[in-house]
């Protein structure tokens, strides 16, 4: 309750700077309900709309609460744009059926649509407005749609990687001794191990699947977190109010919550931004090496991995194919690079250490 | 000191070996006619799929053929590697000196380029030139490689046939396999060199430029990131100021004073970075046709050649902790405040 | 440093990393190397000795280069032969084949030299089949000759042990001495010429024991048979034969394999100094290669055919009759325990299939009246592909044209379907998953041309389309539990005998995976192998083909291929019986 109205109070405060964004978003707000052609597709899929009305609400939210974070965020020029990158794509993403609507006969909304099975890539068109991939999948929907599967597998991946990092990372950090030295071991082996290859394994044992390339991409993953959980709980496990707490009574699981982890949620997040890119690219590594999402499921990876033979392009004109690569490349390079920013102006605002003039 | 490295001596076989049981844990979810996928590889040799899984026992179960494998390994077998045709330590010796050359040749411009870009964004904090540098270096890591790879392959080989792909052209490949070539190093520049001959260093430059050119652009961000920050934490320093309240000129500030501090964690970084591009050059081998051991490995994970991945990871391992223990051991060296405690 | 020389420094850098390129600026487009063949394929060798390998890209290095075999095809026919190592084709007018088609006499050519200035002889010939019959390795070729000489698949018994009685058996039946050789078969076997062709080739026996391999008794055999890796034989990556072209090097760490002319070769001697086989995986540079000159013959794959048409300098030969049928296979028993993925519920409730779904005639009609041959050949194949009406390949002896054959035909798909189990199918619905090997796409191009039609039929037919990594799909294969799959089939010798038992007989490579046992097949396949007389054997297999018309449990086709060579390269020509490019008559000039 208290942070609605904090966001309230921080909207009437900064109403004057936000008019213009609020009459921009009445403006097409109204447009799409007015149009007939987006008005049905809005009413299709209602669940979508909400979804962007909210993260049109929390965006302007965010900006509006005053906050150490955002008065820096704003000083960097950088972080701005990632931001503005990231925003854009959650759009993309919650808009994807109304962007892109599937097909009424697909069982599957994520599997691209072909329009025959051509080997050669057509060119933007009226009917594919970014083009055809060879084998004629929709360029267009699989970029919108690619756009939901690479915050699926980010975040899946990142929630897993998380969950085992925090529970063998704090277990190691709080209980120290031995259980430290075996955990540690283990993520030594981990780690020892070229990340890539590993990935490759383990969907080359579990099978292709997109769901495999998560589960593989996390077990890559998991001991870098735990590490950094692991070495904030050590460094907080010595702090006083940690002992008072201690001294208070309290269970260690509650110290645990209340205390280590809230303390230790900015280098994960720091961490997390730039996870995700990095989880990108190596799902795209994996679709390189055929072990990635099947062939017309709408993931980036894949997409930019149909378009390996026809970069180097038709003989005489090495840019014949350009938007085989250049649509899902482009989708990457802005996600990643939006994460990267983010990420690196986190880092920036956030390390205690790099405060103050510099 | 010394009990801490002797420590970690001893944790290396512990890891390498670790390595290779994780490998194995996972095959435990593989059918046994899964595990026969690198022997049989045409559908004229279905018919035999029974027999192999009884010759090379892939049906026994997953602790067994772990044993098998470590009485070999401790008679010195290494196993046979389908996938490179040869013994698993033969092909490691084949394919690792080519890696090798290639990493210490990425190695030294990442280093000077990551650290001169992450030394003038740290000066230069928040103007123009912080922000284009890290821009550009993050954005080479915005892309996939083989996609840098082969916009590289197509514009440096396929219009200027500039860095053709593979180790070295056929003329050099023949001279090479004559007999009258002596391999010292293996590293192909420096041998050619020792045997005096310029073409031929020439050459294997040229092959090595293109996968050079890739690894650099995807690895210089985090370098130049590490390198600014940590530049940005020494020139807050009091010694920093003091020098600077002293009078002395920005650049002798910076170059002999602050940089040599904000170095500590890059050399550390460095030998990180130099282990990080063993392991992980699978993909600018591939494109660019370059016999290493990361393409072999993940040809093999791919293939489901056991040893040959189990030996591969095995050696990479060993690797990576032998990078952290010199990275520790120089960060030590280094930072005397570490040493002391 | 100031700021000025950081950039001067940058700039010297830039222009040094440019010179080094520089010095290997492009030549234009004379011929390059021009007594070299390069050759890059996509894939390694898995062994360079005759009797082990079972793998094109290991057999096209060594066959008719390195070993020769007695007799070799006549131009571009697989049906008609000339003498290579022997003098003459045997036949029945001059004797070399017996009345009861039973021995084959073979006149070996006098004063062949091996590589090492050796004289061949028949004993060598001798040597040469024994070796490759008795090694014998899982997986290998050796069944080839084993099969119709001794009528064993196996010469060891279900335990692993050998069985020498075999190798008795086998002395008698091949017999040496001078220039002479004779075979005789177990029982008539037409294909058996076609056999020798590809599969006789000769090694130098006193060579070979020199190096330490097999010595040519049964006493030696126990280390012969079954080598346990590929580089315990002793002839993996060195030999010795009578071919045009002598085994320099086999490098696995370039991933090349390297041959040089033979001067001593019993004919003229090869007009090229050098071949070389090199393995590049990934098509860019292979392509990139070949546009540079820096590759002579590339392989390319079917999708990727319009990235090399139209490049200077850079010819493609299409629509090469090859010996390659690939099917769409329809699994009678399909196996569920421990759960099947690819039959949904695996209950007839349009969820899913019953094991014994394809079991039903109907069914196989109406997929096999719904698949659109047309457009997957057209989209899928690049229209370099036809419908084959039976295993068979067209062309070959006893293809029959005139067979009747499904053809698109919606609405007889639509009945056949209507009346498979009296009409409960075509009310309930179903759902399957269709197989293909992952990575192959113009297999996932058929799977989803077949899916499109199958779910236009009715609604309630539902099609999924899933692509297997090899590794997965030994293990579905094995245990019977793909649904529907596609793959594809290589004649191991041209031969109608090759195809039909892959495909039809109860033991065949896919008949068996499929389920399909009927012993009449069985028997019209064996009859079929030892009849000796042509119009009756071309009878038999007319036969066959009808009956896989009447009771259809696949869907074939027949691609054809193409080759991709720069435009020097001369004196090429093809043959569908050939593993790759026959070298021999092959130079370069002009450009």
């Amino acid at each position: 309750m208290s942070l609605v109205g904090t966001a309230v109070r921080g909207v009437q405060t900064n109403w004057v700077r936000l008019r213009p964004l609020g009459a921009a978003v009445a403006v097409v707000v109204l447009a799409a309900l007015v149009l007939p052609a987006t008005r049905d597709r809005l009413l299709r899929y209602p669940l979508s709309t909400a979804g962007f009305i909210l993260v049109v609400l929390g965006v302007i939210a965010f900006w509006a609460i005053p906050s150490d974070l955002t008065k820096r965020m704003r000083k960097n020029p950088l972080s701005v744009a990632g931001f503005l990158l990231i925003v854009f794509f959650v759009a993309v993403a919650v808009l994807a059926p109304i962007l892109a609507p599937p097909p009424s006969s697909s069982r599957n909304a994520y599997l691209i649509p072909q329009e025959g099975f051509a080997s050669d890539p057509r060119p933007p068109q009226a009917r594919h407005p970014f083009g055809t991939t060879e084998g004629q999948y929709d360029l267009y929907y699989g970029i919108i749609w690619g756009t939901r599967t690479a915050f699926r597998v980010s975040l899946v991946v990142i929630a897993i990687s998380v969950a085992v990092g925090l529970v063998l990372g704090g277990i190691s950090g709080y209980y120290g001794g031995r259980i430290d030295e075996l955990v540690m071991r283990v993520t030594d082996i981990f780690l020892a191990f070229p990340g890539l290859v590993l990935a490759v394994v383990v969907v080359a044992v579990l099978g292709r699947s997109l769901d495999n390339v998560m589960i593989a991409i996390a077990i890559v993953n998991w001991p870098v977190y735990a590490r950094l959980l692991r070495g904030d709980i050590l460094g907080v496990r010595s702090r006083d109010f940690v002992e008072a707490a201690r001294a208070m009574g309290g269970s260690d699981i509650r110290i645990i919550f209340k205390h280590v982890i809230p303390n230790s949620i900015y280098p994960f997040l720091v961490f997390g931004s730039l996870d995700v890119g990095l989880i990108v690219l190596t799902a795209a590594a994996l679709s390189f090496l055929g072990l990635g999402a099947e062939v017309g499921y709408a993931d980036w990876g894949m997409l930019i991995n149909l378009s390996r033979n026809w970069i180097l392009g038709a003989p005489g004109n090495p840019f014949a194919y350009w938007y085989v690569v250049i649509f899902p490349g482009l989708a990457i390079f802005l996600f990643v690079l939006g994460w990267n920013l983010l990420g690196d102006a986190f880092r920036d605002i956030l390390d205690p250490r790099l405060r103050g003039s510099g | 000191m010394a009990t801490y490295i002797g420590r970690r001596f001893v944790l290396l076989p512990l890891v390498a070996f670790g390595v290779t049981l994780l490998i194995f844990a996972l095959l435990q979810f593989l059918a046994p006619e899964m595990r026969a996928a690198a022997f049989i590889t045409n559908p004229n040799q279905l018919n035999a799929l029974p027999a192999i899984i009884e010759k090379y026992g892939l049906n026994k179960p997953i602790h067994i053929q772990y044993y098998n494998w470590l009485r070999e390994v401790f008679r010195g077998n290494l196993g046979w590697s389908q996938t490179a045709r040869q013994p698993v330590a033969q092909a490691i010796g084949a394919f690792f000196p080519a890696t090798l050359e290639l990493t210490l040749y990425s190695f030294i411009p990442i280093m000077i380029i990551g650290v001169w870009m992450g030394t003038a964004a740290a000066v230069n904090r928040d103007k123009l030139i912080d922000h284009v540098s890290r821009v550009f270096s993050i954005s080479f890591r915005s892309l996939p490689s083989f996609v840098w790879g082969l916009l590289i392959l197509m514009i440096l080989y396929g219009r200027l046939n500039w860095f053709p792909p593979g180790r070295l052209s056929l003329e050099g490949d023949l001279f090479v396999r004559s007999g009258e070539f002596r391999f010292y190093t293996h590293l192909m520049t420096v041998d050619a060199l020792l045997n005096g001959k310029l073409w031929l260093f020439w050459d294997s430059l040229r092959h090595l430029m293109g996968p050079v050119l890739t690894l650099t652009m995807i690895s210089i961000a985090l370098l130049v990131r590490v390198t600014r920050s940590s530049m940005l934490e020494v020139l807050r320093q009091d010694y920093v100021r003091t020098a600077r309240a002293k009078g002395l000129d920005e650049d002798v500030v910076i170059n002999v004073h602050a940089r040599k501090n904000a170095l500590i964690p890059v050399i550390t970084l460095s030998s990180l970075t130099f282990v990080g591009l063993l392991g992980g050059v699978v993909i600018t081998e591939t494109i660019f046709n370059f016999p290493g051991i990361g393409r072999w490995g993940a040809f093999a994970a791919q293939q489901l050649d056991i040893p040959g991945v189990t030996g591969f990871a095995m050696f990479v391992a060993g690797l990576t902790v032998l990078g952290n223990l010199a990275a520790d051991i120089l960060y030590a060296y280094f930072d005397p405040r570490v040493r002391l405690q | 440093m100031n700021w000025r020389q950081r950039v001067m420094a940058l700039v010297v850098l830039i222009l040094a990393f440019s010179l080094v390129g520089l010095t290997g600026i492009a030549q234009g487009q004379a011929v390059k190397n021009p007594d070299t063949l390069v050759l890059v394929r996509f894939g390694d060798p898995e062994s360079l000795d005759p009797a082990y390998a079972y793998d094109t890209a290991s057999s096209e290095i060594f066959l008719w280069h390195v070993y020769e075999s007695l007799i070799f095809f006549n131009g571009g026919s697989t049906g008609s032969f000339v003498p290579m190592l022997a003098t003459e084709v045997p036949s029945v007018a001059n004797g070399g084949i017996s009345r009861d088609g039973k021995t084959y006499t073979f006149k070996i050519r006098p004063n062949v030299k091996f590589h090492d200035g050796t004289t061949m002889t028949a004993e060598d010939v001798k040597y040469s089949l024994l070796r490759f019959m008795f090694m014998d390795r899982d997986g290998g070729p050796s069944w080839i000759l084993l099969a119709p000489i001794l009528g064993a698949d196996v010469t060891r018994d279900d335990k692993g042990a050998l069985n020498t009685a075999l190798f008795t058996q086998a002395n008698n039946a091949i017999k040496a001495s001078g220039n002479t050789l004779s075979i005789t078969l177990k029982e008539p076997y037409a294909a058996f010429l076609s056999i020798m062709a590809q599969w006789s080739m000769t090694v130098n026996k006193k060579w070979a024991i020199s190096r330490g391999d097999w010595n040519g008794t049964a006493a030696g055999l126990a280390a012969l048979n079954n080598p346990a890796k590929p580089e315990d034989t002793k002839l993996f990556a060195q030999g010795n034969g009578t071919g045009p072209f002598k085994l320099v090097q086999w490098d696995r760490q370039g991933r090349q394999v390297i041959l040089e002319r033979n001067t001593n070769y019993w004919r003229a001697p090869a007009k090229l100094n050098r071949v070389i086989y090199r393995v590049v995986e990934d098509f860019g540079p292979r392509r990139l290669m070949l546009q540079q000159g820096d590759a002579d013959i590339v392989s390319v794959n079917r999708p990727e055919q319009s990235q090399v048409t139209g490049v200077p300098g850079v010819r493609i030969v299409d629509n090469l009759p090859q010996l390659v049928v690939t099917g769409i296979y329809m699994n009678l028993k399909i196996d569920v325990a421990g759960g099947n993925p690819d039959v949904g519920s695996g209950r007839l409730d349009g969820n899913g299939v019953p094991p014994d779904f394809f079991a039903d005639v109907n069914v196989r009609r109406g997929v096999a009246y719904a698949f659109d041959y047309a457009t997957a050949i057209r989209d899928c194949n690049r229209s370099a592909a036809a419908v084959n009406k039976g295993p068979i390949p067209q062309g070959m002896f006893g293809y029959n044209p005139n067979q009747a054959w499904f053809t698109t035909d919606r609405t007889r798909a639509e009945a056949a379907f209507r009346e498979a189990r009296g009409g409960q199918i075509w009310n309930s619905g179903f759902k399957f998953t269709v197989a293909f090997n992952s990575g192959n796409t113009t297999r996932q191009c058929m799977a989803q041309v077949l899916k499109s039609n199958l779910e236009a039929l009715n609604p309630k037919f539902k099609v999924d389309v899933r692509g297997v990594t090899w590794a997965q799909y030994l293990s579905l294969y094995r245990q019977s539990k793909l649904a529907m799959w596609i793959i594809g089939w290589a004649a191991d010798y041209p031969d109608p005998d090759n195809f039909v038992t892959p495909f039809m007989h109860s033991t065949g490579t896919y008949a068996k995976a499929q389920g399909y046992n009927r012993p009449e097949v069985d028997k019209l396949i064996q009859d079929a192998r030892n009849e000796t007389d042509t119009a009756k054997r071309r009878a038999i297999y007319y036969n066959l083909m009808k009956i896989a018309y009447e009771d259809p449990i696949t869907l074939y086709l027949q691609p054809t291929g193409f080759i991709t060579m720069r435009t020097w390269v001369r004196g090429w020509y093809n043959n569908p019986a050939f593993f790759g490019p026959y070298v021999y008559p092959i130079s370069k000039s002009g450009g």
